[in-house]
């Protein structure tokens, strides 16, 4: 059974029910470009990782995730620990650590922009890194279950802090480069992330925005990232 | 000494780049940018070697005296022992 995600074709060998239906929506017919085994002990060692106890379906899907975004480094592409939405056809990550509130505030980009949003992927999006950045929707999408199989050109990066007040401001790429190290969602894969954090902070500009739940976070993020200079992001 | 495990570099548009990761970025916020000659030092540090092994190889790879070398080699290694990159 093969399956498409992040502009890349696998193969996945005789998956559990869960799996099967997890990466539903991402099934393709094109020949595969490696295949994804999971063994017995992939699967204990996801479940021993995990800190609340999980099914092994779950705990399948988590080993698919883990051996996929190994083979994704190898192509420049990362897994980002952040919600990403696309606004007029642009992508935009916002970041933070769980429980600060990026799913919160993605919402009240939906809210506020209504169809004009996509909800890329709640949770773990993919990041191609590149001249040109590329979000992409995959089926790992957080416990609201919200992503979409397509994807967008990155136009920037947002590091959220919970704040009373909320406020915006650009971060250079020296403080940029801490954030995303920060993000990192495998800090054993860091040695490999670190080079392509160099080059998405170069191409890519970050803010960090300060914010509370209230919509007018929404505005205040927007008037500083509809300004961030076209998609692409090659910087001047 | 050696540079500890928990800084990596990488070479991005002619300078080399180094943070800390892992529970050693609690301590060192910053980036170290660093000329060819610094980052020289920083490379061969990536293996265990001594004052006098860094200042033989600088004295072969470049046009330097030996105490000059010396003075520049220990400048380097002062700044990384006060950032915690270097494990003896």
């Amino acid at each position: 059974m093969n399956y498409k995600i992040a502009d890349t074709v696998f193969s996945l060998g005789d998956p559990g029910r869960y799996c099967r239906s997890l990466l539903a929506g991402y099934r393709t017919d094109l020949p595969e470009e490696f295949e994804i085994s999971v063994t017995a002990s992939d699967i204990l060692s996801e479940r021993q990782r995990s800190e609340e106890p999980i099914s092994e379906g779950y705990a399948e899907s988590l080993a698919v995730l883990r051996k996929l975004s190994d083979r994704l480094l190898t192509r420049d592409t990362i897994l980002f620990h952040g919600s990403a939405v696309a606004l007029d056809g642009q992508a935009y990550i916002f970041a933070a650590p769980s429980g600060t509130g990026k799913s919160t505030h993605a919402r009240l980009w939906r809210e506020k922009f209504g169809d004009r949003v996509v909800m890329i992927n709640d949770d773990k999006p993919f990041v191609r890194v590149g001249g040109r950045c590329t979000v992409y929707g995959s089926p790992w999408d957080g416990k609201h279950r919200l992503s979409t199989n397509a994807s967008f050109p990155l136009r920037a990066v947002c590091f959220l802090e919970r704040a009373e007040r909320n406020s915006i401001a650009p971060l250079s790429p020296s403080e940029a480069i801490h954030w995303f190290l920060s993000q990192a969602y495998r800090e054993e894969a860091v040695a490999s992330i670190f080079p392509l954090i160099l080059k998405i902070t170069d191409v890519i500009p970050s803010f960090l925005l300060k914010c509370n739940t209230d919509p007018g976070a929404v505005d205040v993020a927007w008037s500083a990232l509809s300004d961030s200079g076209p998609v692409g992001g090659e910087k001047c | 000494m050696k540079l500890s495990s928990s800084f990596i570099t990488h070479n991005y548009k002619d300078e080399q780049l180094m943070v800390a990761v892992g529970s050693k970025a609690k301590d060192f916020h910053g980036i170290v940018r660093s000329n060819p000659t610094a980052a020289f030092i920083i490379d061969l540090l990536k293996t265990e070697t001594t004052l006098d092994g860094i200042v033989g190889a600088m004295t072969e790879e470049y046009d330097v005296d030996e105490a000059t070398a010396r003075r520049d080699a220990l400048a380097v290694i002062e700044k990384l022992r006060s950032i915690g990159a270097i494990e003896q």
